[in-house]
């Protein structure tokens, strides 16, 4: 499956930079993450809650930077399952300046196999740009705040993006389900 | 159907269903018709903790008129509103959108709250309910609010509904003056639910001129969406062929379109454009 | 031979229980202390297993065991395939995957528990460490070398054939035309309507394994099953109580079937397992899976004169029971209804990473019906004639037959002209093309579509199969005249019961209620082959029939000493034995009605004889069972067996006519009529001959237009349920329009020919050729199946790409 997509985020492109390689920010941000933990250089790994609805499923994994050319592009390879399947992918993040703003262009291909890959095609593209974009909406804030300030209350964006509070709210809390 | 263990609750009352929800608004789930939630627990992709059914509370199911609005208990059965003689004579629009949904087995078990409330991408109910500029009426924890269906729905099945919340009830003002209203479907073949589907409720003017036009989509985009700029290109004028042609090209303004091994998403919406023009011009006809 | 039953729309004796739901299908069987087995399969297409961890799925309460591949790899022998191809590669194909996985749903381990949702539940904890390996799945590029699937082989072409008669490069050089296109027929899962199940129970005193399957070959089960987990053959018996559809799908023998059995042996307990449907989708065999080039040589005036198919066929990851078989029967059929001199056919077949294919209804002979159907309105539309002319102008005339065709089959009686011509004169061919044109001048796309088919049925000749193509029957009269068939053909929804009972009562003159047919226990019935390849009345219904005559011999026996005449003046009819009239008079008999006798509590009643005219068979049964009065030199009872070992296929035939509608702006495609007219020699009962149609039209209609197993580029089987996988609704489905002639077989004394699939033959390319029809306007002379709205819209708009 093929992912793309464009996200102009209000930051510089080295900030959005410097928070799209920051495990801490990538942990706050990306959409049901429980932990993402440096395990070498440039490679982490993570366990997610994933999903939507009442549809999720845990997934543990890896995820790898490569071919980093601060502030313009890298590359992220990502490794990830669970009870629901596999998914494995990798993809370029190109960044561009734009004025006050930074263009944060992706295109990956991601290879999903299991139960979500036989009985998921309905959803599988909807999930993926709808987690994308939370993940650019928080990134988004994160980058927005200055350098040494605190990173955003999670509740900042949860406010802001009222729409989103239900889903996230289940996800960022523990518990089995 | 095996899926992981959960426990089950049938609360006698709406209050309970709420307490219940609230005591693990993670893990517990309302079970409404069923037909959306138990395929997913079936293939482990759900796995709540609690399910609370709210099937068997008896008067959460009603349909009836008030002042000048239809009341609907949000667990109707897509049955009971495809046969309820009231809808076929007010809103015929929901009679005709219960009617396209899946088959008579689903139709006699399936919830019209279930399906709002699960906000399917291709469910039919999003579409008529937008269409209609239905108020949602919600009740959790903190008591009860109401929701405009255009702010209901958020993305891919994920609603405003809080934590602990649960769909109660379904309100629609009474269309009034001289309307017209019609749902338009491709099925998939497979699912049966909407490749593309189109509900349409026309107000006129006495000269028959449109007053304003409301379009609800399913199926195109992630989540169920008023077509604006298709509204707009049809308010005030005269409803004739080539504005009503013009006007749906804007169908999917604004959409990333589904797609799927069915439908690429530059033939969903050619699909949403001409059934668009097909239902605007059924509504128009019933409107005569 | 009288006629009360045999031609009659007699309503199935099967369906009173089906519709009350008191029908017994595996899962309704339940043994006290059954376990439950669920299985670990792999969510890759092709993978290293580098270590599987089930201490996790040990610990939840209620599993009993676990077994993985490599536990158990080397005490159950492979899988079996039954087809004997000249150099033929066999992947080895054990019942659990062991050191790597070859296609999504592989078996990786068997769960063991107390319940099914235990057994599930452990599952998913046990832990699969996989190293992906590259990935083939398409079937050509598995051929020209992709990554090697089976290590110990060279490449992925698992055998290559070439067949046919008559000089095909001469015909094609002399050709004064030709026409070649590219077709393709996608991967179909049959989805019998009961997935499959088996319950296994072992008694180790008696050390004695019953196998319930949901199977359509219980004998050829035994003896493999028996072969594999090393259990004597006369130790396992195998049973089908009801079968809920097979479609081919269940004429197979399964890794789950010997697996169940070896680990009831193991534990000495019950054990079942019932597929789920997604288990069904991925790992009960798929049908169809070829691409191949279709290419014809013709003269001007449309006379064929040559046919060349270069296939490549999708054979999966492993063989199945008859996976390398299922092309070859493409190439025996690729005469269709016609005389064409040299046909030759090519077949690649190629392992891919996806479940095996195998035998779905039609199992090779819908490719070459649906290939051979295009290619001749290729031809039409190359001549610029109607798609009937050309056909008319190839067909063999009825005197013709025995017809001998270059795929070296003799057809075995025919006249397709006629079955032509009243589906012609049904649809009202000419009207209909009038209609056309008015409608094409209006902006309206309508086509009409014909499909002229043959089949080859009542597998067969045993000669000309893997593992015999007889059938056998038992036909018992009781002591209460009760009449009792056993037959080696087991149904799976056909209705034999009442067809095979149609029979039996008509020639033994009794009621149809006082027959009773049991099949499907191989405790019970003699050994038996199965019901597939539309063989159940043609071969076993002729084994009932001859076992019949033979009991009649012994009983006519019997009534000739019992009314002290001699054969010559014996007649039997309306189920009596009658001296005749004359012979009667002579002897001074009379003929009156004298009921049962009476008899001691606890004795047979004996007939009483004594001045009799005339015996019931009945009596005649009772009389051989009591043994008192029988001639010298006669053994007790009255049953006799027969195995029918027939000398030929049958070749049933017919024209199919579809008329359907495509909406301009949409690229949806409607039903206007549909027509078929089939030929399925003579009729048991047109009800079930009329059933068996609609079934195979709407699968047709599945396949022409909605249903495709689809594997990503990585293998993944992304229509893994119902809610993507598109079976045809009763909304999909038109009015049909049937009729028949009726040709008889010479092959069988009842001569019928068989209809099981002739609906799935016939009816696919009627439905392509008139999509194909309706989009001749613009310039289409051919579409590949399922023909999805969107290929529609996009050729009508001029746009080249496909989805």
């Amino acid at each position: 499956m093929k992912l793309e997509g464009s996200h102009q985020l209000e930051a510089s492109r080295e900030r959005v930079y410097q928070s799209l390689v920051n495990p801490e920010v990538l942990q706050r941000c990306i959409p049901g993450c429980e932990r993402l933990e440096r395990t070498g250089d440039n490679t982490f790994a993570a366990t997610i809650r994933a999903g939507v609805g009442s549809i999720k499923g845990v997934f543990d994994g890896k995820v790898r930077l490569e071919d980093l050319r601060e502030p313009e592009h890298f590359r992220m390879v990502v490794e990830g399952k669970g009870a629901a399947g596999f998914l494995k992918g990798s993809g370029n993040l190109d960044l561009e300046q734009d004025g006050d703003f930074t263009r944060v262009n992706y295109s990956g291909d991601v290879q999903v196999g299991g139960t979500i890959a036989s009985v998921g095609q309905r959803m599988i593209q909807g999930t993926a740009k709808m987690m994308a974009t939370q993940f650019f909406t928080c990134l988004g804030a994160e980058a927005k705040t200055e350098v040494g300030e605190p990173p955003p209350q999670h509740g900042f964006f949860r406010t802001a993006l009222r729409w989103f509070s239900g889903w996230l709210k289940r996800f960022f809390r523990t518990g089995r389900g | 159907m095996i899926p992981a263990p959960f426990d089950y609750q049938a609360p006698a009352t709406l209050e309970e269903a709420v307490t219940l929800l609230a005591s693990d608004p993670d893990g517990a789930k309302v079970l409404a018709g069923g037909h959306s939630l138990i395929p997913a627990m079936k293939l482990r992709l759900a796995q709540p903790q609690l399910l609370v059914d709210i099937a068997r509370i008896k008067s959460l199911s009603y349909i009836r008129e008030e002042g000048d609005q239809i009341l609907i208990g949000a667990t109707t059965t897509h049955y009971q509103m495809e046969s309820s003689e009231l809808l076929q004579r007010i809103c015929p629009l929901l009679s005709d959108c219960a009617r396209s949904i899946g088959d008579v087995q689903v139709r006699n078990k399936g919830t019209i709250g279930g399906s709002i409330a699960h906000s399917d991408p291709a469910g039919d109910w999003p579409a008529a309910v937008l269409a209609l500029d239905a108020e949602l009426v919600l009740l959790g924890p903190n008591g009860e609010r109401t929701e405009n269906a255009g702010d209901f729905f958020v993305d891919l099945l994920t609603t405003s509904l809080m934590p602990g919340e649960i769909l109660r009830e379904i309100r629609i003002r009474k269309p009034s003056g001289r309307f017209g209203q019609a749902y338009q479907k491709v099925p998939h073949p497979a699912s049966g639910f909407a490749v593309v589907g189109i509900a349409v409720h026309l107000a006129l003017n006495d000269d028959g001129s449109c007053r304003s036009a409301a379009i609800g989509v399913t199926g195109v985009g992630t989540k169920a969406y008023r077509a604006q700029a298709v509204e707009a290109a049809l308010a005030g004028t005269n409803l004739d062929d080539n504005t009503i042609a013009s006007a749906v090209a804007h169908i999917c303004d604004g959409i990333d379109p589904n797609a799927d091994l069915y439908a690429t998403g530059e033939y969903r919406c050619h699909l949403a454009q001409v059934h668009a023009r097909r239902a605007i011009q059924a509504a128009k006809t019933k409107a005569q | 031979m009288p006629d009360n039953y045999v031609g009659q729309r007699v309503k199935r004796t099967e369906d009173p229980r089906l519709i009350r739901g008191l029908a017994h299908y595996v899962d309704d069987i339940a043994l006290p202390g059954t376990l439950h087995v669920a299985f670990v399969r792999s969510i890759y297409a092709h993978a290293k297993i580098s270590n599987i961890d089930t201490s996790a799925a040990q610990t939840v309460p209620g599993v009993v065991a676990i077994y993985t591949g490599k536990d158990i790899a080397e005490k159950i022998g492979p899988v079996p395939c039954a087809s004997a191809l000249p150099e033929l590669k066999v992947p080895d194909h054990r019942v659990l995957a062991t050191n790597k996985v070859y296609f999504v749903g592989h078996p990786i381990a068997a769960v063991v528990a107390t319940d099914r949702y235990a057994a599930r539940d452990a599952v998913d904890l046990v832990m699969v460490d996989y190293e992906d390996l590259p990935v083939v799945t398409d079937v050509e590029e598995a051929a020209a070398g992709g990554p090697v699937i089976h290590e110990n082989f060279s490449d992925n072409i698992a055998y290559k054939l070439t067949a046919g008669e008559g000089d095909i490069d001469a015909a094609f050089s002399a050709a004064e035309r030709t026409v070649k296109q590219r077709i393709l027929h996608r991967r179909l899962a049959p989805i019998a309507m009961e997935p499959r199940g088996v319950l296994a129970r072992y008694f180790p005193g008696e050390e004695e394994l019953t196998l319930w399957s949901s199977t359509q070959i219980p004998h050829l089960m035994r003896t493999q099953v028996a072969l594999m987990i090393g259990i004597p053959e006369n130790k396992l018996r195998v049973i089908t109580p009801e079968v809920g559809g097979g479609f081919g799908s269940k004429l197979n023998v399964y890794a789950e079937e010997a697996l169940l059995g070896w680990i009831s042996m193991q534990l000495g307990k019950p054990v079942k397992w019932i597929e789920t449907r997604r288990e069904n989708i991925q790992a009960t065999i798929h049908g169809r899976g070829q691409v191949g080039d279709i290419e014809v040589a013709f003269k001007n005036d449309g006379t064929i004169t040559g046919l060349r198919y270069n296939v490549f066929a999708d054979l999966g990851a492993y063989h199945q029971l008859l996976t390398p078989a299922i092309p070859t029967l493409t190439g025996l059929m690729l005469s269709g209804a016609y005389k064409i001199p040299a046909i030759q056919i090519n077949i690649t077949g190629c392992f891919t990473n996806k479940m095996a294919t195998d035998a779905y209804r039609g199992a090779g002979r819908p490719e070459a019906t649906y290939v051979v159907e295009r290619a001749l309105d290729l031809v039409a539309a190359e001549l610029g004639v109607d798609p009937i002319e050309v056909r008319r102008k190839n067909f063999p005339k009825p005197e013709e037959f025995p017809f001998h065709t270059a795929t070296g089959l003799d057809y075995d009686s025919g006249d397709y002209e006629a079955a032509l011509d009243k589906a012609q004169q049904i649809a009202g061919y000419a009207q209909l093309r009038e209609e056309q044109k008015k409608a094409r001048a209006e902006g309206r796309l309508i086509g009409i579509g014909v499909s002229t088919y043959v089949e080859i049925c009542a597998l067969g000749p045993s000669q000309a199969m893997p593992a015999g193509g007889w059938e056998s029957a038992t036909v018992r009269i009781e002591p209460t005249g009760k009449v009792t068939i056993l037959t080696g053909t087991s149904p799976h929804g056909q209705g034999q019961e009442t067809s095979f009972a149609q029979i039996a009562a008509d020639q033994l003159g009794v009621n149809l209620n006082d027959v009773t047919v049991i099949h499907g226990d191989t405790g019970v019935v003699q050994y038996g082959i199965g019901t597939f390849g539309s063989r159940a009345t043609a071969v076993g219904g002729t084994a009932v029939y001859v076992a019949i005559q033979k009991l009649k011999e012994k009983a006519n026996k019997i009534a000739c000493h019992m009314l002290k005449t001699d054969a010559s003046k014996v007649s039997f009819e309306g189920g009596k034995y009658s001296v005749q009239k004359a012979a009667a008079a002579a002897a001074g008999t009379s003929d009156p009605v004298v009921p049962v006798g009476e008899a001691p509590a606890g004795a047979l009643p004996e007939p009483q004889t004594e001045g009799r005219s005339s015996l019931t068979i009945q009596e005649i049964a009772l009389a051989a069972h009591i043994a008192k009065e029988l001639p010298p030199d006669t053994e007790p009872g009255l049953s006799a067996t027969y195995f029918f070992e027939p000398k030929n296929f049958t070749f049933p035939f017919g024209t199919h006519i579809a008329v359907v509608e495509v909406d301009r702006e949409t690229g949806d495609i409607k039903f206007l009529r549909y027509v078929a007219v089939d030929d399925c020699g003579k009729v048991i009962n047109p009800m079930l001959v009329d059933g068996q149609v609609h079934g195979g039209i709407v699968q047709s209609i599945g396949q022409a237009l909605f249903e495709e197993v689809v594997y990503d580029e990585q293998g993944q089987l992304i229509t893994g349920t119902l809610m993507d996988y598109a079976l045809p609704r009763a909304a999909h489905i038109p009015e049909f329009e049937l009729d028949r002639t009726e040709t008889p077989s010479p092959v069988n004394p009842l001569g019928v020919k068989g209809v099981g699939e002739a609906g799935t033959i016939g009816a696919t390319p009627a439905i392509v050729n008139a999509v194909v029809d309706a989009l001749s306007p613009f310039g289409v002379r051919h579409l590949d199946m399922p023909i999805k709205p969107e290929n529609v819209w996009r050729i009508i708009n001029n746009d080249s790409r496909t989805v």
